[in-house]
């Protein structure tokens, strides 16, 4: 490892660290405006040179270009170096037009601080300044041309690092222009970062424009929670308003970057219809006084119908707490678990997927950067967990292969081989590649039942088309040194994710190196998978209501109404109820139909942690104390003078906490009293679930801890013998529906955002151009699609990119599909019409 | 739209090469030739041919001199800046020009005949002051010589397509 | 008369034919090294004769080859320069007017020493009789069998082709080129990895001066000895393709052996300054030079002759300057084309050059500053530190002229005009 000393301290770093990289290890910030840690050296700004007094590099050199090397004294504070670093300054300071008093950048310019620290405070130039026109970029991002430096980090994240191509460099010389061909919305969902990272305002973040200097919010640091990754984020808030959100950087999980729908989704938190009070049906009340009678009413039922008449349904939206809260809730009052999950189906996937992840398998983004081959089953990153495409991308970048099984549509910023098959044909498909990749001896060192699984799982896919291009991919595939097997849990089959860890063990016994990442649907679905321990669904929920054996039903920061496949039935259960508890921060249709509603803090208000889909323990601080923004009662004013002790519209609670109140009122005498300490909610966690026992309770906020069900207990192979062959019992008289995700317009929470509605694209059917000419319709007509409880009507796309014998269809916002008696849905063909 | 016959060739020689991108300078030249300039229409072409987006073609199109990003008149003067016809005579070949064609670099005469656009040393530095009008080199220039060129350029030419 | 290499077949007015070509020796050097040289001889050949290379840096031809390594992945690509933008330069056209199945033969041998089965000939815009020239003779080579599959019975296949540019002069520098033919933008790209590992479409390539490759024929057919004998200097090797341009009586392209002093150049084939000129100052190797002065006027024309007197022979091109001529406004023009050239990558290049312009342009219209002048040196001295050696080469006029001639500038500053306008 080469050592070196810079400004006369010594260190040591790995090869191939940049100078500029172990001087910031020794505190030693150098300018830079190209270089970011997240995107490379590039040399092109000129501002980080420094003077190499001795070793194999000599004389005034740029220290993000030059790795580090044994033996070279590097002098930061050398009078050449510095004056170097001050004409830069000073000519890119030539044409900035010093607007900083009207530029959201102040306070936090990397320009600024710079021509300040490099003692740049005369202008000299006498000339004219240069001047552009700016550009419309859409509804995220504000241009401002004429304040650019030419940095060229905007371009190099959109086209190299996302691989977007509607954002580059255009002109020449002094007049480098950074924008479109021409105005519109940028069409990368990573467009945000760019703000982040230009080192001053050319770029700003368009919703939170003039709502403040940095100094003036209230920051710290936080979760994304619109998706199971668990980004990392800062949030800003001011005046009772969550402002803005940038990206955190994580090591492990999303670098130094998050997607657009992660920044811009989070205004749910201040949607002008969120319900801020208490209510007994529709009559605004103290929260104490919703709790008292919601007490009473739920002492009633259980006197008369018995503790098991209340039924409780959580959500993976939902923080470790208040699950954790519920679950104990119902175990302390003796009701049934509550539930988290839609469909038994869902249930079962997600418990099997957290089941399988152990230590030795599950990979971090990070992670997947550096694999060589990517396997992803059943997944849409773009659409489903934005963040992992680029992660994905990075190890394109790297060369490594990325092969997709999916039957829908999927795009992703680099190059793939998609293999498009019906969601019945992915696990053959997956266990043909790895069985043409790993030799069976692999299976045989790892025993009875992975051989049997080895002996019985389908060897060929029969389609003559996919199976061509399986041989060269499995060719790659036993090149590769460190595969990585992603796998979806929204569209596949029960037991796909148990295929995919099997897999996922095979090809760790042949290659001596593998990884597993799961995705699931929500951000706490991990968290609810671990803490639940049954695998009932809101189906059976819903059942029970049926048959009149629950009289109540209590929803903790859950809208079943979205959800559920289907919405008549969901809602006559609903109206069958004597109590319908509702515990929410959504302006939901649940919470509008509750008869008693509580309202509950959102991540931002309150000390939280998720667990993400690779089973790691997140924290988020809160970031401001909640209530109703200023903006939404002073009428673009000043607030009212009027002094009051508590916050405006400040009732809510967290959900955990509602729920502890309300089970010390109903608990009968000599039960567990609740705390209302969140360290005591945490001993109670780790008591129960003694995985959860090393994680540290600490204001660190550590993102190192995953939490994984102990190895060995696990039955591996369960599924040999199960996989049958692949498309040979597809019937050609129906095609399935496929229900996907899309990256704006379907996750929940962020569907709440009025600025993510703006970019949201009209739902769509998707078809291929196979079927499509057999039931002779053409691209982007309307059709008729029929499902068992009625019609949906929409445009209809022909897309080659997705298998044959599938439709796909977003869980969108704007499209009622609640209309399905029980997945999976087949149409019989003729009945799709124009 | 472009006609087959633009087109065939085009997307042909695209279809032959290893690496189509390289050929990203001909198609916009071969599109200029054909609409004039390199219309906005001319920049969407070509991005279709080789399958690349509109701000990667306009990346390079706003990058190089000789792609037109605005109408031209159908002889474009490029005369040469460059430091030997400077000191030989540039300033008064370019008085000459505006005087004759009414019009200052960058702009077109109203026949859509002409448009002056300064450019760097075009290599003809043995016969300067030289330019360059579509291609072929003229010099060392005199006012006589131009009035001479401008002027057999104009009658033997068609009339442009489009004056402005 | 100093014997003629490249210029051997150059005509007034017409273009050399392959059987002309032929009939002076042409295409031997290809047979012979296909038949009897493996590449690396005809590497050694080149090495041995010293060929430096022509398009500015003077770097050993031989050596660049063989920093392609032996096992280095194919296709390999050899890239021949005609992209000269260098004001003051127009070599490269003259040779292919001359005699383009030169170039083509010294390509296709570039190509056999790498083992390259394809070659670019990089062309500027304004050169597009030339790219026509060498597309029609590429063709006609292609018929008498000089390129294709198997050329002349061997195993060598090579094919090649004209690449029209855009025009920027950023275009003649190696990487950038090489961004330039990807449909990229012409930005130059720093080592690692060098061109020669990862090239075009990051295969191996090797880009070369056209004047490099036209010696290569003769290097082949006559012997390295040979090919040293032709310098005028010791520590050189071949003839050089001066263009000598400016204030002279015979403007032109003239091939010398190389080392022959300027003065020579410039009074004997040039034919002297024009009727009333005298010698001021000449730059001796194209715009990105230092201005040289009456009292280096002796130098011998060559890469150890102009490093000597700290200046760079660049291109060979002879802009010659009389007394009349105002170097501040000449070097104003020559700010002027680099400012509007730089491909806008590197801050210094993109920002700097335009604060020296508007310094240079103050001085040449009478707003000059004595305090402009410590700027301008300051400003030129961290134009070395921009991230490719196209600053530095716009620096140098600006430099040398603040050294060489301070009493012009101070004289502009003092009398608030430009003194050579009335």
């Amino acid at each position: 490892m080469p050592k070196l000393k810079i400004d006369g301290l010594e260190i040591e770093v790995e090869r191939g660290t940049k100078v500029i990289e172990a001087a910031a290890r020794l505190g030693i910030i150098i300018p830079r405006f190209c270089f970011h840690p997240g995107l490379g050296p590039v040399g092109a700004c000129r501002v980080c040179a420094v003077k190499f007094e001795e070793g194999p590099v000599k004389g005034v050199q740029m220290s993000c270009m030059t790795d580090a090397q044994d033996g070279m004294v590097v002098s930061t504070t050398d009078e050449e170096a510095a004056d170097f670093r001050k004409h830069v300054i000073e000519w890119l300071m030539m044409n900035h037009p010093h607007d900083c008093p009207v530029c959201d950048e102040g306070g936090h310019c990397l320009l600024q601080d710079l021509t300040v620290a490099g003692g740049h405070g005369i202008r000299r130039y006498l000339g004219k300044k240069r001047t552009y026109n700016d550009q419309y970029l859409g509804v995220f991002v504000q241009h401002e041309m004429n304040r650019c430096i030419q940095c060229w980090r905007c371009r190099r994240f959109y086209q190299e690092f996302a691989g977007y191509r509607d954002l580059g460099a255009l002109q020449i010389a002094h007049h480098t222009y950074f924008g479109r061909a021409t105005d519109g919305q940028l069409e990368s969902p990573f467009s945000g970062n760019i703000i982040d990272i230009c080192p001053t305002g050319v770029y700003t973040d368009k919703p939170s424009r003039f709502t403040g200097r940095r100094w003036d919010f209230e920051r710290g640091p936080s979760l994304c929670i619109h998706c199971s990754l668990g980004c990392h984020i800062i949030t800003s808030a001011r005046y009772r308003e969550m402002t803005r959100l940038e990206a955190r950087f994580s090591e492990s999980v999303n670098g130094y970057f998050i997607c657009d729908r992660g920044r811009y989704g989070f205004y749910y938190t201040n949607h002008p219809e969120r319900p801020r009070r208490a209510r007994i049906r529709t009559e605004e009340v103290s929260l104490d006084q919703a709790i008292q009678t919601a007490a009473q009413k739920i002492i009633q039922i259980n006197q008369k119908n018995g503790p098991k008449a209340i039924a409780c349904l959580g959500s993976a939206r939902s923080c470790v707490e208040n699950q954790a809260m519920l679950i104990r809730f119902c175990r302390v009052q003796g009701w049934n678990e509550p539930t988290y999950f839609e469909t038994p189906t869902m249930a079962k996937k997600v418990k099997r997927a957290v089941a399988r992840l152990d230590e030795q398998l599950a990979v971090s983004m990070r992670e997947i950067e550096k694999a060589d081959f990517i396997l992803a089953v059943g997944a849409d990153p773009v659409n489903e967990a934005p963040m992992l495409a680029l992660a994905m991308r990075q190890a394109f970048r790297n060369e490594a292969t990325i092969v997709v099984i999916d039957p829908r549509p999927v795009f992703l910023p680099f190059e793939f081989e998609h293999l498009p098959v019906a969601p019945d044909d992915l696990e053959p498909c997956l266990t043909a590649l790895i069985k043409g990749a790993v030799h069976r001896s692999a299976a045989e060192k790892m025993g009875e039942e992975a051989l049997r699984f080895y002996d019985t799982a389908p060897a060929e896919y029969p389609d003559a088309p996919i199976k061509n291009r399986m041989v060269k991919i499995t060719q790659k595939l036993r090149q590769s040194r460190y595969p990585v097997i992603i796998c979806g849990t929204s569209i596949v089959r029960e037991t796909t994710p148990d295929v995919a860890a099997d897999s996922a063990l095979l090809l760790r016994a042949a290659r001596g190196r593998a990884g597993l990442f799961y995705l699931m649907s929500e951000a706490n679905t991990f968290g609810a998978a671990l803490l639940s321990s049954e695998e009932g669904s809101v189906m059976d929920v819903v059942e029970s209501i049926e048959k009149g054996s629950v009289k109540g039903l209590m929803l903790v920061e859950s809208d079943p109404f979205r959800s559920f496949p289907d919405y008549e039935r969901l809602k006559q259960a609903v109206d069958k109820l004597d109590l319908f508890l509702v515990m929410d921060y959504l302006p939901s249709f649940a919470a509008r139909l509750a008869h008693l509603f509580f309202p509950t803090q959102t991540l931002f208000e309150m000390e939280t942690s998720f667990v993400n889909q690779e089973g790691r323990v997140q924290f988020a601080t809160s970031a401001y104390r909640g209530g109703i923004p200023i903006s939404q009662i002073s009428a673009g004013g000043h607030p009212l003078r009027v002094f009051r002790r508590d916050i405006p519209g400040g009732e809510s609670q967290p959900a955990w906490q509602i729920l502890a109140k309300l089970a010390n009122i109903i608990s009968l005498p000599g039960r567990e009293m609740f705390s209302l300490s969140k360290n005591e909610l945490w001993s109670w966690i780790a008591k129960e679930y003694p995985i959860f026992a090393n994680v540290p309770i600490a204001d660190e906020l550590p993102d190192d801890v995953r939490v994984h069900l102990a190895q060995g207990r696990e039955k591996l192979f369960p599924s040999g013998g199960q996989i049958r062959s692949g498309g040979l019992s597809r019937e050609n008289s129906t095609l399935e529906l496929v229900m996907g995700d899309w990256t704006f317009g379907t996750e929940e929470l962020s569907t709440y955002s009025k600025y993510l509605q703006q970019v949201e694209k009209e739902p769509c059917l998707f078809m291929s151009p196979k079927d499509a000419s057999m039931l002779g319709l053409k691209d982007r007509e309307r059709i008729t699609l029929p499902l068992d409880k009625g019609r949906l009507e929409m445009e209809l796309r022909i897309v080659d990119t997705m298998a044959p014998g599938v439709i796909v269809m977003p869980k969108h916002r704007q499209l009622a599909w609640q209309k399905i008696e029980k997945w999976p849905v087949k149409v019989a063909m003729g009945q799709i019409r124009k | 739209m472009l006609s087959e016959e633009l087109l065939e060739p085009l997307q042909k020689r695209i279809a032959e090469t290893d690496h189509p991108r390289e050929l990203v300078v001909d198609i916009m030249l071969a599109l200029q030739n054909h609409h004039g300039y390199l219309s906005d229409q001319a920049v969407e072409e070509a991005a279709r041919l080789l399958d690349m987006t509109p701000l990667e073609i306009e990346e390079l199109a706003t990058f190089y001199d000789f792609i037109y990003r605005e109408p031209v008149g159908r002889f474009v003067i490029h005369v040469c800046d460059g430091v030997v016809c400077w000191m030989n005579g540039y300033d008064s070949v370019l008085n000459h020009l505006f005087k004759k064609l009414g019009i200052k670099p960058g702009e077109t005469t109203e026949d859509g005949f002409f448009t002056i656009l300064p450019t760097a040393c075009i290599g003809y530095c043995d016969l300067s002051p030289a330019m360059l009008i579509n291609g072929r080199a003229y010099g060392p220039l005199t006012p006589e010589k131009i009035d001479g060129i401008l002027d057999r350029l104009r009658s033997e030419a068609p009339p442009p397509r489009m004056a402005r | 008369m100093y014997p003629q290499v490249i210029f051997q077949n150059r005509k007034p007015n017409r273009i050399a034919t392959i059987d002309e070509y032929r009939q002076s020796g042409g295409y031997q050097a290809l047979t012979m090294a296909l038949q009897k040289y493996s590449p690396k001889e005809v590497q050694q050949a080149v090495v041995d004769a010293n060929l430096q290379g022509r398009g500015g840096a003077g770097f050993p031809a031989g050596l660049k080859w063989k920093s392609v390594a032996d096992d280095a992945p194919f296709p390999r690509y050899l890239i021949t320069n005609i992209d000269e933008m260098e004001p003051g330069t127009f070599k490269d056209r003259i040779m292919a007017h001359a005699d383009p199945h030169m170039i083509i033969e010294g390509t296709i041998l570039a190509g056999y020493v790498v083992s390259a089965e394809k070659g670019i000939i990089f062309v500027r815009p304004s050169y597009e009789s030339s790219a026509l020239i060498l597309e029609r003779e590429i063709r006609i080579a292609q018929e008498a069998g000089y390129l294709g599959q198997n050329i002349m019975g061997s195993n060598f296949s090579f094919d090649l082709i004209v690449h029209r540019s855009g025009g920027r002069y950023i275009c003649g520098e190696g990487t950038a080129q090489i961004n330039a033919i990807m449909g990229m933008r012409a930005h130059p790209k720093q080592p690692p990895p060098r061109s020669t590992e990862k090239g075009l479409w990051d295969q191996p390539t090797v880009l070369n001066n056209i004047e490099t490759l036209v010696n290569v024929p003769h290097i082949v057919r006559h012997g390295a000895e040979w090919f040293k004998g032709l310098a005028k200097t010791k520590a050189s090797s071949g003839t050089k393709l001066y263009c000598v341009s400016g204030k002279v009586n015979r403007p032109g392209c003239y091939e010398l052996p190389m080392g022959t002093p300027l003065r020579e150049i410039i009074e004997e084939h040039a034919g002297g300054l024009l009727p009333g000129s005298e010698f001021k100052a000449c730059l001796p190797g194209g715009a990105s030079t230092c201005f040289l002065g009456k009292e280096d006027y002796d130098v011998e024309m060559d890469f150890e002759g102009l490093k000597k007197c700290r200046n760079r022979l660049g291109t060979g091109a002879v802009i010659v300057f009389d007394q009349k001529t105002c170097l501040v406004g000449a070097t104003l023009n020559l700010i002027d084309f680099f400012v509007r050239e730089s491909c806008g990558f590197c801050t210094p290049c993109r920002e700097g050059l335009p604060f020296i312009r508007d310094l240079l342009w103050r001085i040449e219209h009478g707003e000059g500053e004595e305090e402009f002048i410590p700027i301008l040196h300051r400003m030129c001295a961290h134009m070395w530190k921009s991230y490719c050696a196209f600053a530095p080469g716009a620096s140098m006029p600006v430099t040398s002229l603040l050294d060489h001639f301070p009493e012009e500038v101070h004289e502009h500053i003092s009398q608030k005009k430009c003194p050579f306008k009335s």
